[in-house]
């Protein structure tokens, strides 16, 4: 890896003896195209988790059944906002998958000046908050899930799985999407850690 | 010599101490934080794994005993609890080699990899908790999920209780990776 450095003008406070002469040095391609690749890296997995993100929030949203018969007794039509954990689910990964769509732009510039630090910093930033909100969302729903399966009985809690199949399988499907949307914020700010260290 | 560093031709006095000074503070800072946070979640999985309750009366129908283990997601939050509460304290010693070494750039990364991973993980078991002590506290009309908070009071105040403790901990991994982040992009 060759450097050259560059002697920049003195300027007058330099030349007035108070500040020090400071030289740069420009990187040729070596630092310069790991971080770029490192950039167009973080660009497509910000485009899969937005996918996931949207794809989780879409199909939690469009979940309702309706069984075609009835009695006295039983409720049937299951909707996610018959439960406030779904609600919550749906609302937070709209917005995960929302700040995934704004920071695009940010990735960009990323790619094209690799060596930029505030918009990287914003990102992780940014990033970390999205993965709580993102792993806090799939993991309520994850429980409620669980029970909706397999029920309690030591609370007299019964598994609404049995009767409703079809609403059963859809939010399962979101909550998995969910959590591939939150390996892929792990991915994506652990990769902003390696680029940053190259810094 | 790796050809990493600005060739500096002169600097003011104190200036390069002055550096390693705030990635020393960035450091010390890190180390108070996951103390905190090894306390937080401890405490929070010791809390939740103490929880039993018996009820002096009975009948036919209904179960009178109510212990974490009873919730299987319970069970979840006690684990995930204690092994973040294991990694905080193995995390230690490498908090305390960045403190003495203000320049290390492996342990860092290190840290931020693990600090990310165990961030999912409890902020999934700390929600996963908050989801069913929420049930417990409002039932599901919809679903026929009586609220057994009704019965069992001091097994729902601790298992609200627990739930802080944890929260404690995903705010502190917030602020660590933050820390470390920034402690890395500072040449």
């Amino acid at each position: 890896m060759s450097t050259t450095i560059d002697i920049t003008e003195e300027t007058s406070a330099v030349a007035k003896g108070k500040a020090p002469l400071i030289a740069t040095t420009t990187y040729s391609d070596g630092s310069k195209g790991y971080k770029k690749g490192i950039a167009i890296f973080d660009f497509l997995l910000r485009l899969g988790a937005i996918v996931a993100a949207l794809a989780a929030a879409g199909t939690m949203g469009s979940s309702e059944q309706t069984l075609p018969f009835f009695t006295q007794f039983f409720q049937f039509r299951a909707s996610y906002d018959d439960l406030p954990t779904f609600q919550f689910f749906v609302i937070a990964m709209s917005i995960v998958g929302g700040y995934l769509v704004l920071s695009l732009p940010f990735s960009i510039v990323l790619i094209i000046r690799p060596s930029a630090v505030a918009p990287k910093m914003l990102l992780v930033a940014l990033d970390i908050v999205a993965l709580t909100l993102n792993a806090a969302a799939g993991g309520a729903a994850a429980a409620v899930v669980y029970l909706a399966h397999n029920g309690n009985s030591s609370a007299n809690w019964l598994a609404i799985c049995q009767q409703f199949g079809d609403f059963c399988q859809k939010v399962s499907g979101a909550v998995v999407a969910s959590f591939i949307s939150a390996v892929a914020l792990v991915f994506l700010v652990v990769l902003s850690g390696f680029a940053l260290r190259r810094h | 010599m790796k050809g990493d560093a600005p060739v500096v031709l002169g600097e003011p006095k104190g200036y390069t101490a002055q550096k390693a000074g705030v990635k020393r503070g960035i450091a010390i800072l890190d180390f108070i934080l996951r103390l905190v946070g090894f306390i937080g979640t401890l405490s929070s999985a010791i809390m939740m794994a103490t929880t039993n309750e018996t009820l002096p009366f009975f009948t036919q129908f209904i179960r009178f005993r109510a212990e974490y283990n009873d919730l299987p997601t319970f069970t979840f939050f006690v684990v995930a609890n204690a092994a973040v509460s294991a990694y905080f304290l193995l995390s230690l010693p490498l908090s305390i080699f960045n403190i003495l070494r203000s320049s290390a750039k492996n342990s860092r990364i290190i840290l931020i990899i693990f600090d990310t991973g165990m961030l999912a993980l409890l902020t999934a078991g700390s929600s996963a908790g908050a989801a069913i002590v929420y049930l417990a506290h409002r039932g599901n009309t919809k679903a026929n999920w009586l609220a057994i908070c009704q019965q069992f009071n001091s097994f729902c105040e601790r298992i609200s209780g627990s739930l802080i403790g944890s929260y404690v901990g995903v705010t502190v991994f917030i602020v660590l990776i933050l820390l470390s982040a920034s402690a890395l992009a500072r040449r």
